[in-house]
């Protein structure tokens, strides 16, 4: 469970977020909209712990992420998955090891590893890439990846930020479909989005802001 | 799909991942240093030059020393007789003196040969010709036993001059105290140049560094999200620091050797000529170690500093 209660984040006189009440129960799959500049990332960063609030609390699970001292905020965070918009990928080496990248830092044995990245990359129907490099993939293949490589660690949440923003419809529907059905395995999941014509054909609660207000909350 | 959460029992202990996340990012940095060969060896020449300077300086006033105890030792003692002793008595004096045990040698020279000399040496033969009566007394040339330390050589002066018909000891030694301060001086000096260089040297690595830690940001922004420690960003980074510093002591431990082997020949010459026993000491296993071993903490230290003043810029952003 993720609770905002009544947080702000303030950037100079702009107020990127307006004291924000939002509650994400555990296994529920939501989705952030609203127009540019509403406060979408700002809010995924603030539970990432990438920035902090300026008022109000966020707590993980009854966890109160301001008490979390630095050096625990790591380990935070490989409680979350991220997708990147532009997938974030690093070209200097195989998809293999960009998948792997989270269970190196998680500290997963070699052998135990390939086999979690392998499953990961089955799962996204990319297998049969496990040793390209990712640059001579396609978009709808790049984004992929990066989903393989925020879930191959199991992490508790899935975090995206715009993860169909440079897709097709064909695709978005794809990548989307993804999202689901790890979220039908228990993963709760936020995905912060522009697509509405294809999330209001997704059963899924939507939450809307407006210049950093929460404008609407809608449930299936 | 299995269960969302991580199974811990999978993982290994902490000890492992360490070394294990180690030996990656030591491998990794290792391959990135070699795919630019060029700019490495730029970098481990710069290192191994601010490494080599001083040390090859500092090897030059370790052989200086011992010369200059030899030098002390050697120190020739004139005894100047009264002016009214005949040779005869003089002669006496020089038996007594050649029979005590810290004396080596003890040559009279008459105060006819020493005004010969004396001409010789400043010119004024002639001059010194026309003079009706030698000014110069009978002196004796003393060489102490060797080796001889300064207080026994002041207490050997005390007791020569204590002896009857001895006018003054004149111990002509001050020119040994000069090169020994030389050598104090010069060794500040190396001491002052040789800082000076390996802080010039971990600045001009730091700047390296940073070039090579901003080249991987992208990489660095990826790890900081999705949870790696600022240890393990650090890691490889500390990992490159160390190759660019302890290759540069490697390389500054050949520059020095070759430079002893070059010097070996015309060093020992100029032993000889002070009939000094001493031998140009080679680098031998102090040197290298010391340099490989300050090279590795000085890359180290410089990718440090850069790396932290590099994720200070990251959170401050
Ligand atoms: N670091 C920052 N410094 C100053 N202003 C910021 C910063 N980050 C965000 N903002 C401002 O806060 C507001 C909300 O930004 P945010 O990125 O959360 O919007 P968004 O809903 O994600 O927009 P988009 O759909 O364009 O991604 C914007 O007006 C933005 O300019
Ligand atoms: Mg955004």
């Amino acid at each position: 469970m993720i609770e905002f209660e009544r947080v702000s984040r303030r950037f100079g006189d702009l107020d990127a977020l307006r004291h924000l009440n939002l509650t994400i129960d555990q296994g529920e799959m939501a989705f952030i909209t609203g127009h540019s500049g509403a406060g979408k990332s700002t809010l995924l960063r603030l539970l990432l712990l990438l920035d902090r609030p300026s008022s109000g609390e966020i707590r993980v699970k009854g966890e109160l992420t301001r008490a979390i001292r630095s050096h625990r905020v790591p380990r935070y965070r490989r409680r979350f998955g991220v997708v990147f918009q532009d997938h974030r990928l690093l070209f200097d080496r195989s998809v293999h090891d960009n998948v792997a990248l989270p269970l190196v830092i998680a500290g997963f044995s070699p052998r135990d590893s390939a086999r979690r990245v392998r499953a990961a990359l089955d799962k996204v129907g990319l297998l049969a890439q496990e040793y390209a490099n990712p640059a001579t993939l396609s978009g709808g293949e790049q984004q992929r990846v990066g989903i393989a490589r925020a879930v191959v660690a199991r992490p508790e949440f899935l975090i995206a930020d715009e993860p169909t923003g440079n897709l097709d419809p064909q695709l978005s529907s794809e990548i989307m479909a993804l999202f689901e059905a790890f979220n039908q395995v228990g993963v709760t999941v936020l995905v912060a989005t522009h697509d509405l014509s294809l999330i209001s054909q997704l059963r899924h609660r939507i939450i809307t802001l407006s210049s950093g207000r929460l404008a609407g909350a809608e449930t299936p | 799909m299995n269960s969302p959460t991580g199974q811990p029992g999978e993982r290994w202990n902490r000890a492992a991942v360490w070394r294990a996340q180690h030996r990656i990012a030591a491998h990794d940095s290792w391959r990135k240093l070699l795919q630019r060969p060029v700019a490495t060896g730029l970098v481990w020449l710069m290192v191994a030059i601010s490494l080599a300077v001083p040390s090859a300086l500092l090897l030059t006033l370790e052989n200086l020393r011992p010369i200059v105890p030899d030098v002390a030792g050697s120190a020739q003692l004139s005894v100047m007789l009264d002016r009214e002793v005949n040779r005869t008595s003089a002669e006496a004096v020089q038996r007594q003196i050649e029979s005590w045990a810290r004396v080596d040698t003890v040559r009279l020279v008459g105060r006819e040969q020493a005004l010969l000399e004396f001409g010789e040496q400043t010119g004024l033969a002639t001059l010194l010709a026309s003079l009706d009566r030698n000014p110069l007394p009978h002196t004796l040339r003393v060489l102490p036993a060797l080796p001889v330390s300064d207080s026994a050589l002041n207490r050997l002066i005390g007791e020569l001059e204590s002896l009857p018909n001895v006018n003054r000891v004149v111990a002509d030694t001050r020119w040994v105290a000069r090169l020994g301060e030389t050598l104090v001086a010069g060794e500040r000096w190396v001491l002052a140049l040789g800082g000076a260089m390996i802080l010039g040297a971990i600045l001009a690595l730091a700047n390296t560094l940073h070039l090579a830690i901003d080249a991987r940001r992208e990489e660095i922004l990826v790890v900081r999200v999705i949870g790696g420690s600022p240890a393990f960003v650090r890691r490889p980074f500390l990992y490159t620091g160390l190759y660019f510093g302890a290759g540069g002591g490697v390389l500054a431990a050949f520059m020095l050797w070759a430079l002893s082997v070059w010097l070996t020949g015309p060093v020992n010459a100029l032993f000889l000529l002070y009939d000094s026993p001493g031998q140009l000491q080679s680098p031998g296993f102090k040197y290298p170690s010391a340099l490989i071993l300050s090279g590795a903490i000085i890359g180290w230290l410089a990718s440090w500093a850069a790396a932290e003043r590099y994720f200070r810029q990251l959170e401050t952003r």
